[in-house]
């Protein structure tokens, strides 16, 4: 048959970020499949070396928006190691509840964008609107919704008050309660069930010969996992199951990242439960000694790894980052092997892949009025609300009427 | 104006198709992007809509600094736009380059590359701010058009 | 008698080599300098006899007249073995590992990209991560890499 080759990318309605794939076809087949990344690199590696530490905490949160916090542990727990620093406890508790926290809103946004993929946009605003309620409790503790800047070299820069440690416990439960809904409609929706099974198929054996990180390998049946494998932060001192699956498909991936949201909700609540009293920060000194390091962090989408080599002074000799997402791109060519065309953007989607980081080395103005106001919520709904009345449309009235209606 | 043309542009205003690029972004922005358009924030209340392709789209929507490789392909996508087009720099990378700026392989900022008529700052800029940027430069073009007539 | 210490004495006793060259920095992680000539016995030694079968990444190091590689590899319980191999700047070469980690493909691209190095048995392909306009004989990971040679080049391209 004859073949077609398909440029897929770098900007298409099927990639959520701008990498370019080259898919060669036999009919719908795919018959060769080859990915050229890069387009998100922009040098923070070399970055890194011609800022000071504290800097780079920050520049590594910047890798990747949704796997902030994994980062700059990462990078952190690294140079405490060179620097010899024992961090307080409670510093490590805090690291530990907000690295799952981050858990949670990465695998919720997940599974929305894998609904969306297989044409389920329902599943997308569910999730999302969920994921809100975790975006809410990551604001409140960190000041920010994404790119949460509470690490620093020796500790965590903000505390956790017992108010807040409340209101974790309340979203907890709250979300525990979505994620059963989601568990049910991920083992009893047909169309899904149909849709995700023996779609980008990873035997056990090709997963660990590719290396395969996270969900992506836990799915296929390989049982790694950093938090327990070479603990770090306070995952020595929790009690938590890790999941894995024996589907070696799409639908397993779902259901390893589903599981392991119950799992964290666990994690959490035994962190707020067991959070020690304790200083939050040790000093480290602004000049590390010379040393180098190698930290690991099971991030939500697998094993991240950075090295760090210091020479003596303020800045850093060599900072070098490993995503999970750079080893699992090269079990994609291998799911998609004889698959359809119309598969590909859900096996790419369920690695989870997250473009920025495998590339990394890497108030409102207006261009016209120099308006710096931002609106707050309340004003923005009245916002709404005026603007869709002087466009002749009043929800009040409508809302009235439906009332009448409905009695 | 002729009416035809007015109601082009009435409904320009009122439906603005968008299309959402990323340009070298760290995700965080990206993803307060979908959040303005899903359930919470529902962008989609004024009319905005999410386009796969740059054909359909009146607004196009960046994130991040501008990396080198993509540079010739964010033109190239900003050109297959049909006129008028309008694009919004979402986060401080895209409006100078933020943390990356200096990088070897980036650019500091869409508006080197392509016109920019809106800029969103914030690390990530938060939805409620992407909600407030794109509802002023709908507000922009309402008054533009005021004017002309 | 750790499981590290075992590791380190079946090394240093198989490997004479490594002989005060290795080290335990801490629980799991082991640090070790291999000769070129003897790094691929040793890689492949480790893999096959002492368990470590992941690879986590390789670091390219430039330290001055030479380059350095650091083979992160790891096993199932954790502990991770650093080998590293340094070569001559001038002519920085190195074998290909994807024989026994395939995915090691794409890392020994971003040596190549990065810091310049020459890897023997890797096939052809795109390049990694740097952009297609990069000139071809610079290498920003490199110390006395300049970022403004960088923007001369970019101005001319």
């Amino acid at each position: 048959m004859h073949k077609v080759v398909i440029p897929i990318g770098p900007q298409h309605p099927a990639l959520k970020e701008p990498e370019s794939f080259s898919v060669t076809l036999s009919g719908e087949k795919i018959m060769k499949f080859s990915a050229r990344l890069g387009y998100n690199h922009r040098g923070i590696e070399k970055a890194c070396e011609e800022r000071t530490y504290i800097q780079d905490v920050y520049l590594t949160e910047r890798i990747c928006g949704i796997c902030s916090h994994s980062h700059s542990t990462c990078f952190v727990q690294a140079v405490e190691e060179i620097a010899g620093a024992d961090i307080p406890k409670r510093a490590l508790y805090i690291r530990t509840l907000v690295g799952e926290l981050e858990r949670i809103h990465s695998h919720l946004l997940w599974l929305g964008v894998a609904g969306h993929e297989v044409g389920f946009d329902t599943l997308l605003m569910y999730t999302w609107r969920d994921r809100e309620v975790v975006m809410d409790i990551l604001a409140m503790l960190t000041g920010n919704r994404v790119n949460y800047g509470i690490n620093t070299i020796g500790g965590v820069r903000r505390d956790v008050t017992a108010e807040q440690g409340k209101a974790i416990l309340k979203a907890m439960d709250t979300l525990e309660e979505r994620t059963n809904y989601y568990i049910q409609i991920a083992t009893k929706e047909t169309t899904l069930i149909q849709r995700l099974s023996g779609v980008g198929l990873l035997s056990n054996k090709d997963a660990l010969k590719l290396g395969a990180v996270g969900p992506t390998a836990r799915a296929s049946g390989v049982d790694r996992d950093v938090r327990r494998d070479d603990p770090y932060a306070a995952y020595a001192e929790v009690k938590f199951k890790v999941i894995t699956d024996n589907h070696n498909d799409v639908y397993g991936r779902t259901l390893v990242r589903v599981g392991e949201l119950l799992e964290t909700y666990k994690i959490i609540r035994q962190i707020i439960k067991k959070m020690p009293e304790g200083p939050l920060t040790v000093k480290v000194p602004r000049k590390i000694p010379a040393g180098e390091a190698v930290s690991r962090y099971e991030a939500p989408r697998g094993e991240d790894m950075h090295y760090v080599k210091s020479n003596g002074t303020e800045k850093p000799d060599r900072v070098k980052v490993r995503a999970p997402t750079l080893a699992n791109i090269q079990t994609v060519a291998k799911m998609l092997e004889d698959r359809q065309l119309a598969d590909l953007p859900i096996v790419i989607a369920a690695i989870d892949p997250c473009f920025s980081c495998t590339d990394r080395l890497t108030g409102i103005r207006h261009a016209g009025k120099r308006s710096k106001s931002v609106l707050k919520w309340e004003e923005l709904h009245a916002y709404s609300i005026r603007h869709y009345r002087e466009h002749g449309i009043d929800f009040a009235e409508l809302n009235k009427k439906m009332r009448k209606a409905l009695k | 104006m002729g009416l035809v043309q007015k109601i082009v542009t009435w409904s320009r205003i009122k439906s603005p198709w968008i299309i959402h690029f990323n340009t070298g972004a760290c995700n965080a922005c990206d993803i307060e992007i979908i959040a303005a358009l899903t359930p919470r924030y529902d962008l989609e209340r004024f009319g905005v809509q999410l386009k796969g392709t740059p054909r359909h789209a009146d607004v196009l929507v960046c994130s991040g600094p501008v990396t080198r490789q993509i540079k010739s392909r964010l033109r190239r996508i900003y050109d297959q736009m049909p006129e008028p087009k309008f694009v919004v720099a979402v986060g401080t990378c895209a409006c100078t380059g933020g943390v990356f700026d200096g990088c070897y392989s980036v650019e500091s900022g869409i508006d080197k590359v392509i016109p920019v008529s809106a800029y969103i700052p914030g690390c990530p800029a938060s939805p409620k701010a992407i909600i407030d940027g794109v509802v002023k430069l709908l507000t922009s073009l309402e008054d533009k058009e005021d004017k002309k007539k | 008698m750790t499981k590290e210490e075992s590791i380190q004495s079946e090394l240093v006793k198989k490997f004479g080599a490594l002989e005060g060259k290795t080290r335990i920095q801490r629980p799991r992680r082991i640090f070790t300098e291999a000769p070129p000539g003897s790094f691929r016995e040793i890689f492949e030694y480790a893999i096959q006899k002492l368990g470590f079968v992941v690879l986590s990444t390789i670091t390219g190091l430039d330290e001055g007249t030479t380059l350095g590689f650091m083979y992160h590899i790891a096993r199932e319980d954790g502990i991770m073995l650093n080998i590293k191999v340094s070569v001559d700047r001038n002519n920085p070469v190195i074998k290909t590992i994807t024989e026994y980690f395939p995915a090691a493909d794409i890392y020994e691209r971003e040596l190549m990209d990065l810091l310049g190095a020459q890897v023997q048995g890797l096939p052809k392909a795109t390049r990694y991560p740097l952009s297609d306009d990069w000139p071809a004989d610079e290498y920003p990971l490199r110390k006395d890499w300049k970022k403004s040679t960088g923007s001369e080049a970019k101005n001319n391209a």
